[in-house]
């Protein structure tokens, strides 16, 4: 069995404790979802149930650094399609789909959604692009009939919902899913010499135009201090006049 | 000279700083307290590869130049606040894996260096005795060839790592008549019929560093496990020692860093007679104190695994570095409390453990005073 890992890079968002004398840019690190996703492809091929793992992600050459890490994992090889445009979840859905097409796994495992935007969105468009079964939010994966279905075990608001999907598939993977492993130095190491295939949207022949444009980013406002009231009476009142919400 | 890290490097180094950030800094108040060893956290350090830096490929290890090995040790005493462990690794480092890289016979080296690499196996060294400490070589326990096996008779103190090491070298004299060029130096694996790990040595500080004092009573050591030569111990301490003065404290460096930021934030933010505490020139002063003390430590730190990278002689220079660091490491620890008040006195604020910790620095691997002497000797005094 063959699994594809789609991965993105993002800012590391534990930046202030994440090490490093004189930090001063914040670093990427690979969305913590896909990472997750990662790891449970690991785990499935030390089980014997897969023989091969690519990754595959969207990016300037700075995200080798995220593909290396992914390889130091584990994962065997990876794919850079070379893009560095802001691309909207259906530009990166219909690049993932050119990049299934060229790998046809039996399964391709992915983040939720990345931490960045929090879209939630690319791994519903390529099940529907590929036309292919999804099992999102997931938290326990478990393959059936010679790997021909999988079960898959959904966080949802309304409890733990379990769902059988043939494969291929697309799987999402949600926060209980696993707890990754950390990249030890002789990963690292073996990283060097696995390979990273870089290819352009015209090699994989999508041409992809993003539909949304983002148009600022901002701080969030800061939030004003809190005051210390003397009596009820005065809490209520200011309620009513100054919040206005009784 | 070049003082920039290839990108191989700084990819490592970013790696051992996330790795231990996350994975190393849990229980350490707790542990300190009740002295526990983290042994999870050895094992992680292992299976991260921490404990293999210096070790040839061939035996399990990355094969890390000097250099490199000390820049990850430095980044690691910046990301993990726990010195009590990182003190046992470096003993595991440079009192046992060392030695047998360098003196270990091929069989020896295949047997243990995988499992010390790995974490599976904890190194330690058992060298001080009662009224051996910076004479070394007066030691009193003695090893006598028997058939195919030497037996030991003494007794060891400040064994690192004694209460939970797999294997020991231990130092023992063959001919007391030949004085240093009498003693010999022993692979002794736990529960080797005769050795007695007794009383675990309550201390001051590095107290998630398990210490004991060990027996030996017709210990019985089989003669392949003699380490080097009959009489080549105190060479083999001598080579090993040099290569504990310089690399011991690196974590050190990073561990001032730590503190130097950590003051650097807080007094920026305490607010005394309406200004930060960081604009009072006496604060500020205390430290700029700081930053001159981790930058010429890290300096004399390089400086002297360059030296060993190139296979220059670093007699002096380990000395040196040793001196100079464990000095530097006490008082910014001393001025880290001060700069936090009665904050930093307590627990709970993780600066009065690290001047605990620090203070040790100046005692083991040869007290400063012995650095000061082999400096004084090195300069022809």
């Amino acid at each position: 069995m063959k699994i594809l890992v789609p991965f993105k890079s993002v800012p590391d968002p534990n930046d202030a404790t994440s090490a490093g004398a004189a930090v001063s840019a914040p670093k990427s690190v690979i969305n913590p979802f896909d990472e997750i996703a990662i790891e449970e492809a690991l785990r499935i091929r030390e089980r014997g149930e897969a023989t091969e793992i690519a990754g595959v992600t969207i990016g300037a050459p700075a995200v080798d650094e995220q593909i290396r890490a992914a390889l130091a994992m584990g994962i065997d090889r990876a794919i850079r399609i070379d893009d560095s445009r802001a691309l909207d979840p259906y530009a990166v859905a219909r690049i993932l789909r050119a990049a299934v097409a060229k790998e046809t796994p039996h399964v391709v495992i992915m983040g939720k959604q990345a931490v960045d935007d929090d879209s939630n969105q690319v791994g519903q468009m390529l099940a529907g692009l590929l036309s292919w079964p999804q099992a999102t939010f997931v938290s326990k994966i478990e393959f059936l009939d010679t790997k021909t279905r999988a079960r898959c075990t959904r966080e949802t608001d309304a409890g733990l919902e379990v769902v059988e999907v043939n494969l291929p598939a697309i799987i999402t993977t949600d926060l209980r899913l696993n707890e990754p492993r950390y990249v030890s130095l002789p990963g690292l190491i073996k990283a060097r010499r696995k390979p990273i295939e870089v290819l352009t949207c015209d090699q994989l022949g999508v041409t992809v135009r993003p539909l949304t444009t983002v148009l600022s980013v901002a701080r969030p406002a800061k939030r004003a201090a809190g005051t210390r009231v003397e009596s009820v009476e005065e809490l209520v009142t200011k309620l009513k006049q100054e919040a206005k919400v009784l | 000279m070049d003082f920039a890290w290839s990108d191989q490097q700084r990819e490592l180094l970013d790696a051992v700083g996330r790795f231990a950030s996350q994975q190393l800094n849990y229980d350490v108040i707790e542990n300190d307290r009740d002295s526990v060893f983290n042994h999870d956290a050895w094992k992680k350090c292992g299976s991260f590869g921490i404990q293999g830096l210096p070790v040839p490929t061939e035996y399990g290890g990355l094969g890390m130049d000097p250099l490199t090995t000390v820049a990850a040790l430095e980044r690691l005493g910046y990301a993990c606040k726990d010195n009590g462990l990182l003190f046992s690794i470096n003993a595991h480092l440079w009192t046992a894996v060392t030695p047998l890289v360098y003196n270990g016979s091929e069989a020896q080296k295949k047997k243990y260096l995988p499992g010390l690499c790995n974490g599976t196996l904890i190194g330690g060294n058992a060298m001080s005795e009662p009224n051996s400490g910076s004479d070394a070589f007066s030691l009193t326990t003695t090893a006598v060839k028997k058939g195919s096996r030497y037996i030991l008779n003494g007794s060891k103190i400040f064994v690192t790592n004694g209460p939970v090491a797999d294997l020991l070298v231990v130092f023992a004299t063959m001919d007391k008549t030949r004085g240093p060029e009498g003693i010999a130096a022993f692979l002794v694996e736990k529960d080797s019929p005769g050795m007695n790990v007794a009383r675990k040595l309550e201390k001051m500080g590095v107290r998630t560093s398990p210490m004991a004092e060990v027996f030996f009573e017709n210990c019985e050591v089989p003669e392949e496990n003699l380490l080097g030569k009959e009489g080549g111990g105190a060479f083999l301490f001598t080579r090993s020692m040099t290569w504990e003065r310089g690399c011991i404290l690196a974590t050190a460096v990073g561990s001032m860093q730590r503190l130097l930021e950590t003051c650097i934030r807080y007094a920026n933010e305490r607010k005394q007679g309406g200004q930060s505490i960081g604009k009072f020139q006496l604060v500020a002063s205390k430290i700029v104190d700081m930053k001159l003390r981790v930058e010429s430590s890290r300096h004399m730190l390089y400086h002297y695994a360059w030296l060993s990278s190139h296979r220059k002689s670093v007699y002096l220079e380990a000395a040196m570095t040793k001196l100079h660091i464990s000095d530097c490491w006490v008082k910014c620890c001393e001025d880290a409390i001060q700069i936090h008040g009665g904050y930093g006195y307590m627990t709970e604020y993780e600066v009065e453990r690290e001047l605990r910790d620090a203070i040790a620095s100046k005692l083991y691997s040869g007290t400063s005073e012995i650095q000061r002497n082999i400096v004084a000797s090195m300069l022809g005094l």
